[in-house]
């Protein structure tokens, strides 16, 4: 008999979690196949490692971009061997609650629930990533108050507000962590005339990237390939320089915010003052993004205890209480 | 001749009213029995939610955690 199980599809990384178990898998959503042969060559982990370093004819590929399926072959074989790494065989059918954002397509989630349905599972049920993040941070959803969720992920930003249950008010855009990666590989690019990969850029990011200034504002060494010469060429890059970088995409994130909080009831707004804002997700760990939240919405923002874990946890206790909890899976709302 | 038909009239009249009355009180039944329904799972939906059921997930990562 399989074990029930939920997935957090994300464009970053991708989570399970196993009914009864817990957390079993967490690692990159990418997938690494030779392009003559059509054969997998890695996951995970061992594929991120070949991003950007593959010769010709393999490619290491993300198969999703902004939350939703960019490649529906190459995605069915990378949930296929993730239900395989945690135990799903040809005979155990298991159900599988997904995780998506909430600005999906009718045709991005039946890609999704196809694309697992065919990989091995015997039930495909969606739940938006907002809600399973306000149940896994553990917020009083129960109760007739107000909580605001912010979900920052590698490809979305998606805000919302919760009470008794359901979803009261939403925002969602498709900017996420990788848009700021892109940001500094554009400005590296642009300034400093030399070219670096999505690795390097995201390194940038974790090293020096920030929101707002701070007391840790430091400069890095970075190695790329100068654009005239072709030759190997390091520049240094300040935190000032890659907060001005990442302006744009910060900036749309912060405006989403705002506009949720403009679309939620006035009875709810006082809430939000008293009990504050909570940040989940990857991209929601860049420094200063909390403060400059804060700064701009008057509002007080706490960043979760288990940001990364947060949604696959709120779709676990979805699957251990599959019956009580089905109103929440998307298409089945009451 | 008359009475005769007088006595099938009353009597068609008082089954008409019979089922009548019978059918608003099954469908009136059932209309509570709906709305029952609809507290019943909404309470489940709520308790399903509440911090003390949730408990048990949360606690089962972090111990996963910790044996990790």
């Amino acid at each position: 008999m399989a074990r029930d199980l939920a997935i957090d599809l994300g464009t970053a990384n991708t989570l399970v979690y196993m009914k009864g178990k817990g957390i079993v898998l967490n690692e990159p959503s990418v997938i690494a196949v030779n392009r003559q042969s059509g054969e997998v060559l890695a996951t995970g982990h061992d594929a991120w490692d070949m991003i950007g370093r593959t010769p010709s004819y393999i490619v290491a590929v993300r198969p999703l971009r902004g939350g939703a399926i960019t490649d529906f072959d190459i995605t069915e074989r990378m949930i296929r061997l993730l239900l395989q790494r945690v135990g799903v065989s040809r005979f155990t059918r298991p159900k599988v609650v997904i995780c998506v954002p909430s600005a999906i397509t009718e045709v991005e989630r039946r890609a999704v629930t196809d694309a697992t349905r065919r990989a091995g599972a015997s039930d495909a049920q969606l739940i938006e990533q907002p809600m399973a993040a306000a149940i896994g941070a553990n917020l009083p959803i129960d109760e007739p108050v107000g909580n605001m969720v912010i979900d920052i992920g590698g490809g979305t930003t998606e805000t919302a507000v919760i009470s008794l249950g359901g979803v009261v008010a939403l925002e969602a855009i498709r900017v996420g962590s990788f848009d700021i990666d892109a940001a500094i590989q554009n400005y590296v690019r642009r300034e400093h005339g030399v070219a670096i990969g999505e690795r390097t850029a995201e390194e940038i990011k974790i090293q020096i990237g920030s929101a707002e200034p701070g007391p840790q504002d430091r400069s890095a060494d970075i190695r790329g390939r100068d654009l005239v010469t072709g030759l190997p060429k390091t520049v240094r890059l300040t935190a000032e320089e890659v907060r001005f970088a990442i302006d744009e995409p910060v900036a749309a994130m912060v405006l989403s915010v705002k506009r949720c909080l403009a679309k939620a009831p006035p009875e709810l707004a006082q809430d939000f003052l008293a009990r504050g804002m909570y940040l989940v997700g990857g991209g929601g760990m860049l420094r200063g993004l909390a403060a400059r939240i804060e700064r701009e919405t008057e509002v007080p923002v706490k960043m979760s205890p288990q940001p990364l874990e947060a949604v696959v946890l709120g779709a676990g206790h979805c699957i251990e209480n599959y019956q009580a909890l089905r109103g929440m899976f998307m298409g089945t709302r009451r | 001749m008359i009475a005769m038909s007088f006595f099938t009239g009353l009597f068609a009249f008082i089954a008409i009213v019979s089922g009548a009355t019978l059918l608003i009180m099954i469908y009136f039944d059932n209309r509570n029995v709906r709305i029952d329904d609809g507290i019943a799972n909404f309470r489940r939906h709520i308790d399903a939610l509440s911090p003390e059921a949730r408990q048990s997930s949360v606690h089962r990562n972090n111990s996963e955690d910790r044996r990790n």
